[in-house]
């Protein structure tokens, strides 16, 4: 009896410290939204989707009148061209992507086989490179289009991360996502959550920072400042520079990892890409 | 005034030229082989940096306008350069390895 109750307690005060430090991507999720919810209590969850546009009133204003000829619809459309063409093969995208275009949501997935974060734009590549294409770069250029085509394909869908159970792996790509995101970078010595959690409907400059949650739903962006769709490692590339760090490789595995775990924390907000932004 | 002075004053002059011309190339080499090492070091510090993923933004133009400097021959600008890049590629590396397997939630997040 009285083992038992030691042993009880030693259990409870190990808990105690070890808590913090296993805490799984489910509990992460509820304390990041929460957090946000509690910052911005009179915004609907949903909203979240429209980044700055959610939690600044005079800046929604010019982007719904922006929105109301939205300046990715070309993109789209080249998108659905490339969709429909077949490659030299005679194959298709459709031949890669079983579920058609609107299949965003399947994405950033954990590829077992290949032991690594796939995202949207990496399938996208693979898919052209197994059947003798050209792979497109990851930035700028004709990537934008076909994303922006399943994208829109997938509109409605709710983000929906795994990370599946039966391959520690994927928890580790998870944790380096995570990792990186709460890692002070550049001369600025700033991580994402400096200006995303706790300075996110705050003035930067010219800007107002946008909450972490809710940032992966619309990509890619037609970006006014850019004058063209980019995608979300082009916006990562810009995010590390701000703070004066060497950007990664776009695809690389830090962005991938940290794709992943970006996004995963939105899981449950509606895919509303391709958006356009400031 | 004579022809002797003359001479004597034509071969000073003459020999300081030659003088301080071989002395300037002496400080000019001198320069350039104290540049290349602060410009190796600083070219290691930026690998070491890399490696852990702390370079800072502006190293690699740094030390390309710090290599551009020492070819116009302008090495007090070079140096400088170069002595930036290094210091920065220290300082990230620091920055980045002092967080290696700890960066987690803020306070406001525990
Ligand atoms: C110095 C502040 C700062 C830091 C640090 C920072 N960002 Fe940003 N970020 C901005 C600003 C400013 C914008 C543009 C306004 C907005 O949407 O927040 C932005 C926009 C974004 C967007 C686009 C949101 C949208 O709805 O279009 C994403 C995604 C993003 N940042 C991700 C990151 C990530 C990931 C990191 C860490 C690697 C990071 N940011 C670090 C300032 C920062």
């Amino acid at each position: 009896m009285k083992n038992a109750l030691i042993a009880t307690v030693l259990v409870l005060v190990c808990s105690l410290f070890v808590q913090p430090l296993s805490a799984s991507p489910e509990d992460n999720v509820r304390l990041y939204q929460d957090y946000f919810k509690k910052r911005f209590p009179n915004i609907d969850f949903q909203e979240f989707a429209n980044g700055v546009y959610a939690v600044n009133a005079q800046l929604r204003e010019n982007w719904e009148a922006i929105e109301e000829f939205p300046p990715y619809e070309p993109f789209v459309e080249r998108g659905e061209s490339m969709w429909n063409t077949a490659f030299a093969n005679g194959k298709s995208y459709a031949d890669c992507f079983q579920n058609g275009p609107g299949s965003k949501h399947l994405y950033p997935q954990w590829s077992k086989e290949q032991g690594k974060v796939i995202t949207l734009a990496l399938a996208i590549n693979q898919c052209r490179e197994a059947n003798g294409e050209k792979p497109l770069k990851y930035k700028k250029g004709p990537i934008n289009d076909i994303l922006a085509y399943m994208a829109y394909e997938s509109r409605g869908q709710l983000t929906n991360v795994v990370i599946p159970a039966d391959d520690p792996r994927a928890l580790e790509a998870y944790k380096q996502g995570k990792e990186f995101y709460f890692t002070r970078r550049g001369q600025l010595n700033f991580s994402c959550s400096h200006c995303h959690f706790s300075s996110s409907g705050m003035n930067l400059r010219s800007d107002v920072l946008s909450p972490a949650v809710g940032q992966t739903t619309g990509w890619p962006v037609y970006r006014s400042k850019w004058g063209t769709v980019g995608t979300l490692h082009r916006r990562y590339t810009g995010c590390n520079k701000q703070v004066r760090a060497k950007p990664f490789p776009a695809q690389g595995e830090e962005y991938r990892n940290l794709e992943y775990f970006h996004t995963h924390m939105s899981n449950g907000v509606v895919l509303n890409g391709p958006s356009s932004r400031k | 005034m004579g022809v002797l002075l003359k001479y004597i004053l034509i071969s000073i002059v003459t020999t300081g030229m030659l003088l301080s011309t071989g002395l300037f190339a002496d400080v000019s080499a001198a320069e350039d082989a104290e540049f290349a090492t602060l410009l190796s070091e600083a070219k290691a510090a930026q690998k070491k940096a890399n490696s852990v993923g702390g370079e800072w933004r502006d190293v690699g133009k740094f030390l390309k306008q710090a290599e551009q400097a020492a070819a116009d021959g302008d090495f007090e600008k070079a140096t400088k350069l170069a002595q930036k890049a290094k210091t920065q590629c220290e300082l990230g590396y620091e920055q980045a390895v002092s967080q290696k397997g700890k960066a987690g939630h803020p306070s406001y997040l525990q």
